[in-house]
């Protein structure tokens, strides 16, 4: 999951980005993973709605919107500005633990304990390089190129440039770039492979040499550049695109994660890691109220007791969306 | 393999006029059992078996349904809740084969392995199934055929498996070899959409399917029961329960590294407070009795117990658990041996609890494997709950932990687990385990008390042998001890068992054991290194007791004890010889009929038993006697 969200483009853009802050303040300084999950869904909810909202009265209608938040709205849109945010944004402590988790590597407890020994700046993480571990070490090394966003049209040259390789290497690979590009964003955090091959399956050993004949390949073509981590099943790691031609700018790196996933639990993997995460929770609860229930791996059935049947065979996305009577979405629609 | 016969049908949601429930009964698979109207969201039948069974293995011939759930329980059980899941929901039909209304009649096969494993290693009477179809609202839909197969006989040949053509009623199987195996996975038949034309009932697989690679656990359907393949995990099936308990056994032992809790533990909690911990101590171990008569009484207890591996109540677990308590072991070593896996906490507290976890030398595993012992779950029906109840895994609340962490002592784990869903059966086999377990390793344990009350020599030896532990003479009244209090523990289980005591009570007096606290073995054990353990009084010789009754609290288990320790005998039922009836009931209409058997017969109080152990002598019973 990219460290920082697409900013959203709508209407209500003001509302939808100070809930997004506040949101991203109760993940990262107060680590109340619950307040921020309720800020975003009123913040998506906001941002599907087809009209300029006047007062929180009228927010208050939407999903996910209560009082608390409607409140904020008024105020918001009364003053123009947030006292609370206001608040968060003087404090030293919030902005400085705010900032340092963009550094990746750095979640909200490590940025917590960096701050507690008084690092607040880049300049002081870089005074203490040698306590960074060798991923916030990348993080920090690349922290402005990280911090950019990659436009569709990079992403889609990565994508041809990846699945390119994978034929070279194994024509059975499948691979697939997740996340919002795959949602059809214009630009993206970082990019997201998951990949699978019909040798591996959850019955099936481990097969880390599936993984690593990727990674070592992309290695060789000098595409991935830097390994934050690399374990069985999941690599995180840098990557550069080469420019094709003497006069192209060179390109930024960018962060690439690499998933390897067993071929019966692949599309469960692939809707997951599509997402967005609010577009999941929901498919999730509707999948519970049909009976079923539904994560990263599986989708299976529930018994009269409660107690999850044997995973149902998936072999595509729409696959899982029948099951469960779902109405299908192109991946460009999941973005609620 | 055993076809556990289908006595009635108990009940079903709807039945067809022509395709009636009872037609599960006969093995004629053209007459199967199907809703009495299309469309139903679920539907489902009770049947009725012969007999108490232990199910082995499903097969299950299919009517139109989507999913198929099994579902076991005992005909004494009537509400929905006192089923258990005895083969997880299955899919028998995809959504695009439902709506087209193909492969209606596919067969599965679950063996052993595919089924609920508490679950399966118990007997039940009943079983419901339950199926649906949330796909077609045009089918009326069932079930084929249900059949049930028992664990094969250890004696039986795995000749069943040879056979190449398997009768399954009207079903013929034509077996195919085991590396054909997975092509008969009947959900790979999802993917052949192509085919999905073909409306004949598919008991074989469709060629292209073989070439798919699909492997969903579950769905490892295993091909058939008859297969060499399956055939050999069901010969090994027969001792499966032993190995279940051999893993617990080791389970067990990982978790307590430390020395194992003497079953001998002050009386810390009871009415009498520690004034009678001194003297009362080793009651039970060096109880004056006839040697020979005690010793048998000691062996029959242990044959008892290793009989009653099932039925043996919850009691002696609780016992045990509590006197593992808590043990001193430095902190960093409190959990040493423990893997576990957390579910459903939300960071940060998930953080704060691996945290303290691997602090005290826990090992943390994101995922289930097979080297985990415990998971740690903040509800039940998490996936990784169900998971790793089938695993047959340890599954605890958060308080053992945070327990552990605050007191930074080794907390047994026992009275942690998550509740309800543990089987009690598998629980209790775990139990008798350990104690057996325990006598073994308490032998070498105790060797360095001393005192041998020459009486229980005899015996003593005789217990070593039986549990083929340590001969070694020196050692003083370890086995016997522990022999004696699982005897006692016993007869207290047996008594409830007749009394039909609600179990919830039991649980109550268990919560109250008095010698459940937080004993602290290892002081107790130097205490008595130092002060000899003294001669037992013979106050209650020759006399027989029988306890009726309910008793507040632990009240029972304190009669025992005295009654043991001064030399009385306990009968387990009423029979002529009692002498004295122990009640704190008062009186009861069928003392009268008693007393018209036996006219020896003294009802008394408990507080006469106290009296005695109070005074240290022997006093009349007379002014304690219960009277109408």
């Amino acid at each position: 999951m990219s460290k920082r969200k697409a900013p959203q483009e709508s209407l209500n853009e003001g509302i939808t980005d100070f809930l997004v802050e506040l949101a991203n303040y109760e993940k990262n300084v107060n680590r109340a993973i619950h307040k921020y999950n309720a800020y975003r869904k009123a913040a998506s909810t906001i941002a599907k709605y087809p009209n300029k909202i006047r007062n929180g009265e009228e927010a208050k209608k939407l999903d996910g919107v209560g009082a608390k938040i409607a409140e904020k709205i008024d105020e918001f849109l009364q003053t123009g500005k947030l006292r609370k945010l206001e608040k968060i944004r003087n404090d030293d402590t919030s902005s400085s633990i705010n900032f340092l988790t963009r550094v990746t590597g750095i979640g909200p407890a490590a940025a917590r304990k960096f701050f507690d020994e008084g690092v607040k700046t880049l300049e002081d993480l870089k005074k203490i390089e040698h306590k960074l571990n060798h991923h916030q070490q990348i993080g920090l090394k690349y922290f402005e190129e990280f911090e950019k966003r990659i436009p569709r049209a990079e992403m889609e040259k990565m994508e041809t440039l990846i699945l390119g390789e994978l034929k070279e290497i194994d024509t059975e690979y499948i691979g697939t770039i997740c996340g919002s590009y795959r949602r059809g964003a214009a630009s993206s955090g970082d990019i997201d492979i998951l990949l699978t091959h019909p040798d591996y399956t959850s019955q099936t050993e481990k097969q880390p040499k599936l993984l690593h004949a990727v990674v070592n390949h992309l290695e060789s073509i000098g595409f991935v550049t830097d390994t934050l981590s690399k374990g069985d099943t999941k690599f995180m790691g840098v990557c550069q695109l080469q420019p094709s031609d003497e006069d192209e700018e060179e390109y930024l790196h960018r962060r690439i994660d690499i998933r390897l996933i067993p071929k019966d639990q692949y599309y469960c993997g692939v809707l997951y890691f599509t997402g967005s995460d609010i577009f999941n929770k929901n498919m999730r609860t509707h999948a519970l109220e049909k009976g079923f229930t539904l994560n990263e791996y599986t989708i299976r059935p529930l018994g009269v007791t409660g107690m999850a049947g044997e995973p149902l065979l998936v072999d595509s996305e729409r696959d899982i969306f029948e099951y469960i009577h779902y109405k299908y979405r192109e991946p460009k629609d999941r973005s609620e | 393999m055993p076809e556990i016969k289908i006595k009635h049908v108990v009940s079903c949601s709807t039945e067809d006029n022509t395709h009636k429930a009872d037609n599960l009964l006969s093995s004629d698979t053209y007459r199967k059992w199907k809703a009495a109207r299309p469309g139903e969201k679920q539907t489902s039948v009770i049947l009725q078996l012969e007999k108490e069974e232990q199910v082995h293995s499903i097969d299950i011939g299919n009517e139109g349904s989507a999913f198929i759930e099994v579902l076991v329980g005992n005909s004494s059980a009537v509400r929905d809740q006192d089923y258990e899941v005895l083969l997880v929901m299955s899919s028998f039909m995809s959504p695009t084969e439902s709506r087209n209304g193909t492969n209606m009649n596919r067969v599965r096969f679950f063996g052993p392995n595919q089924l609920q494993k508490s679950t399966a290693q118990e007997k039940w009477d009943r079983v419901k199934i339950v199926c649906s179809q949330p796909y077609s609202k045009n089918i009326a839909y069932g079930l084929a055929f249900v059949k049930f197969h028992s664990p094969p006989d250890k004696d039986d040949p795995p000749s069943t498996a040879s056979p190449k053509l398997t009768k399954l009623g009207q079903f013929k199987m034509k077996d195919e070899s085991p590396s054909s195996g997975p092509s008969l996975q009947p959900g790979s038949l999802f993917f052949s959409r192509d085919s999905a034309t073909k409306s004949s009932p598919s008991l074989k697989v469709s060629p292209q399917s073989e070439k798919l690679s699909y492997a969903a656990a579950a769905l490892q359907a295993g091909g058939t029961t008859h297969s060499p393949g399956q055939a050999s995990s069901s010969t090994s099936a027969s001792p499966q329960p032993p190995a279940k308990r051999k893993f617990e056994f080791s389970k067990e032992r990982q978790s307590v590294p430390g020395p194992p809790p003497s079953k001998k533990i002050s009386p810390a909690g009871s009415p009498e407070g520690k004034a009678a911990t001194p003297k009362h101590k080793p009651s039970p171990a060096s109880t004056p009795s006839p040697s020979a008569a005690k010793a048998s009484l000691a062996q029959k207890s242990a044959d008892k117990k290793r009989e009653s591996q099932s039925k043996s109540g919850p009691k002696p677990k609780q016992q045990k658990a509590k006197s593992e308590g808590a043990q001193q072991v430095p902190f960093n070593r409190i959990m040493e041996g423990v893997v576990f896996v957390l579910s459903g906490f939300q960071n940060p507290f998930r953080g704060e609890l691996r945290e303290k976890a691997l602090d005290m030398g826990a090992k943390y595993r994101p995922d289930w494997t097979p080297d985990s012992t415990h998971l740690i779950c903040a509800f039940a029906n998490t996936p990784k709950y169900s998971q790793v109840k089938s695993a047959g895994g340890i599954i605890v609340r958060k308080e053992w932990v945070m327990d552990c962490h605050k007191r930074k002592q080794k907390i047994s784990y026992k009275q942690y687990l998550m509740d309800g869903a543990e089987s009690s059966s598998e629980s209790e086999m775990e139990v008798d385990d350990q104690s057996e377990e325990e006598m073994n390793t308490k032998t070498p344990q105790k060797q360095e008390r001393q005192i041998t009350p020459k009486k229980t020599l005899e015996k003593r030896k005789e217990d070593d042998d039986e549990y083929a532990g340590s001969t070694d003479v020196d050692e003083p009244g370890g086995d016997d001890e522990s022999a004696v209090d699982t005897e006692d523990e016993l007869q207290r289980v047996e008594n409830e068992n007749r009394q039909k005591k609600a179990a919830a009570e039991v649980k109550m007096v268990k919560e109250e054991d008095p010698y459940g606290g937080s004993t602290d073995e290892n002081t107790d054990a130097e205490a008595e290194e130092d002060h000899p353990i003294p001669e037992l009084p013979d106050f209650l010789s020759g006399k027989h007791f029988f306890l009726y009754g309910k008793f507040p609290n632990n009240e029972r288990r304190l009669m025992l004890r005295y009654i043991i320790a001064f030399n009385g005998v306990i009968e387990d039922y009423m029979t002529e010889k009692v002498q004295f009836v122990v009640t704190s009931e008062g009186w009861h209409d069928s003392f009268e009929d008693a007393l018209m058997e036996n006219g020896n017969l003294n009802f008394v109080k408990p507080a006469w038993i106290y009296a005695i152990n109070e005074r240290q002598k022997m006093l009349p019973y007379q002014p304690y006697s219960v009277v109408p």
